[in-house]
């Protein structure tokens, strides 16, 4: 029920997949394993570019309509950042496996058909893009995803970033974006009832965690002690998690 | 999918030799465990068993549901078994390989048919309400002898799982959630383990422990046995490959016991680490309202 918990990755957890990743934040532990370039099935087979495969698999259960609503999701926003036109007629295989999730500890929840939350899209996002960084995927840009919801207490709006299961459930909207590298908007998701104002708001709020890198951050701390601003700089834990694992692969002696 | 690459010519003539020669690639010895690892989750129920380069991850779940009607007085208990494209590229999602059968086959027969679980105990209502235990196996990596490190990793996660309290109150079912009541352990009546031996030669007179995926691809065929810490025997699966003579056998299943008691002790210990660090010091320390100084 920890919801600000920082944000940790481990890269190249597998030993026999192309490209690996651990990710957990929130509550959410995700692993994924990326394949590809290999060869494609005749029928996903396409003459310009790479097809690439998502596959999301929950921790209990069998996956059902939510879960290959969510593959689609990631599929088409995945496709965006992956140079798939260098690979014609082959697959990129993204496997995301859910390891754990947050559970509301006041309901007891049916487990033979699993229902993956809509807040758990910026975990397997993530774990994603860091997996193909660890793949060594060819891409347009990195990308970083958030999760914020909304939710009306007392007649005071709240935004809350990174929202655990029971915010979720009392929240009036919930929004997944994700951004690319050049601040561009890659995917934007929302569940409930909201206006575009607040909708605005939530763009600010998601734009805010997903694209400040670590000096601009320093900076505000140090002006204003901006701490209500909540959530981790994404971006700046991607880079950081990308520069270790640079820094220890090189360090073969 | 792309097919599974084969070892060339030169590579499986140079295990097979460094084999008869009592060498293996890894420097073990042919009875050999690669260092097993088991690790659980936060919540109850999740095992996380590694060995060697092979990675499998066990989740044990529980709801309540409807018996089936020709046992009314019995729980239910699944065990889940896909293998995704993590595990190697060659699996294809909802569609089950040879290894995916055979591996849930064996851990049916190992856990499920061997009585480890009392299903009698997950009934709760006879004929209408009863616990459906399922666990889902997930195999993370794939690196040789799977069915030892699913089966270890199954059992794990039974033993560390606790399911909701219930009660029954003139005739009200009532189950608590986690932030109610503490959860209570499954009854458990043995622990069965996979012991899977590979062999080698011409007539199979190399026998070699927790072979790896290499290894695997080259044997001639391979025995399972599983066997709980008491030497009773729940099954031996010897399915194809060449003829094995019985007395070779026996000596595999002798070997087998030791290794399985080195299992269930690696188990009770790692099981008492982590009640270890769970325990807050019992309702008395949870009660307690002064501060450590």
């Amino acid at each position: 029920m920890t919801a600000t918990t920082a944000p940790e990755a481990a890269l190249g957890v597998l030993p026999r997949a192309d490209g690996s990743a651990k990710y957990s934040h929130a509550g959410y532990i995700v692993t994924a394993s990326v394949n590809g370039p290999i060869e494609a099935q005749r029928r996903d087979e396409h003459p310009y570019e790479a097809h690439v495969d998502v596959i999301v698999r929950p921790a209990a259960g069998v996956g059902g309509t939510r879960e290959r609503h969510l593959e689609s999701i990631l599929q088409s926003s995945l496709a965006q950042i992956i140079l798939v036109r260098n690979f014609p007629r082959s697959l990129i295989q993204i496997v995301l496996q859910v390891e754990h999730s947050p559970e509301n500890d006041y309901v007891n929840t049916k487990l033979v058909q699993a229902n993956l939350n809509f807040a758990i899209m910026p975990a397997l996002f993530q774990t994603a893009v860091l997996a193909l960084l660890s793949a060594g995927v060819p891409m347009k840009a990195t990308a970083t995803a958030t999760a914020v919801a909304l939710s009306h207490q007392d007649g005071s709006k709240r935004t809350i970033v990174d929202p655990s299961p029971r915010e979720v459930e009392t929240a009036q909207s919930v929004h997944v974006l994700a951004f690319t590298s050049h601040d561009e908007l890659l995917l934007a998701e929302s569940e409930g009832d909201f206006t575009v104002k607040e909708w605005d708001d939530v763009y600010e709020t998601a734009s805010k965690v997903c694209c400040q890198s670590a000096l601009q951050k320093e900076g505000i701390a140090m002006v204003l002690d901006d701490e209500d601003a909540g959530g981790p700089a994404m971006r700046h834990f991607l880079r950081s998690t990308m520069e270790s694992k640079v820094a220890a692969d090189l360090h073969w002696k | 999918m792309p097919r599974e690459v084969e070892p060339s010519l030169n590579e499986r003539q140079f295990v097979l030799q460094a084999l008869q020669e009592n060498l293996r690639l890894d420097g073990r010895e042919l009875d050999q465990y690669r260092p097993l690892e088991l690790n659980f989750g936060e919540e109850y129920g999740v095992a996380d068993v590694t060995l060697g380069k092979t990675r499998v991850l066990a989740k044990a779940t529980a709801e309540v549901t409807v018996p089936y009607t020709d046992r009314p007085l019995d729980g239910i208990f699944t065990i889940a078994t896909e293998l995704s494209p993590m595990t190697s590229p060659s699996f294809e999602v909802n569609r089950p390989t040879e290894t995916e059968v055979l591996l849930s086959r064996l851990l049916e027969k190992t856990v499920r048919r061997s009585g480890a679980l009392d299903t009698e105990s997950l009934c709760l209502v006879a004929g209408q309400k009863c616990w459906s235990v399922r666990v889902d196996v997930h195999v993370l990596s794939h690196d040789g002898n799977l069915i030892d490190a699913a089966c270890f990793a199954v059992v794990a996660a039974l033993r560390h799982f606790r399911k909701p309290d219930t009660s029954m109150e003139a005739g009200v079912l009532t189950v608590y959630t986690p932030a109610e009541r503490e959860p209570v352990p499954l009854s458990w009546l043995h622990s069965p383990f996979c012991v899977t031996w590979s062999f080698f030669g011409e007539d199979g007179e190399i026998a070699v422990l927790d072979a790896t995926w290499l290894e695997e691809q080259v044997r001639m065929g391979s025995c399972t046995v599983s066997l709980n810490k008491h030497g009773e025997i729940c099954q031996i699966a010897k399915l194809g490959g060449t003829p094995v003579d019985a007395v070779a056998l026996l000596q595999c299943t002798s070997v087998a016991l030791t290794k399985v008691k080195e299992f269930s002790e690696l188990m009770d210990r790692r099981l008492a680490e982590d009640l270890k660090r769970r325990d807050k010091g019992g309702f008395m320390a949870q009660l307690r309202a002064d501060n450590d100084r």
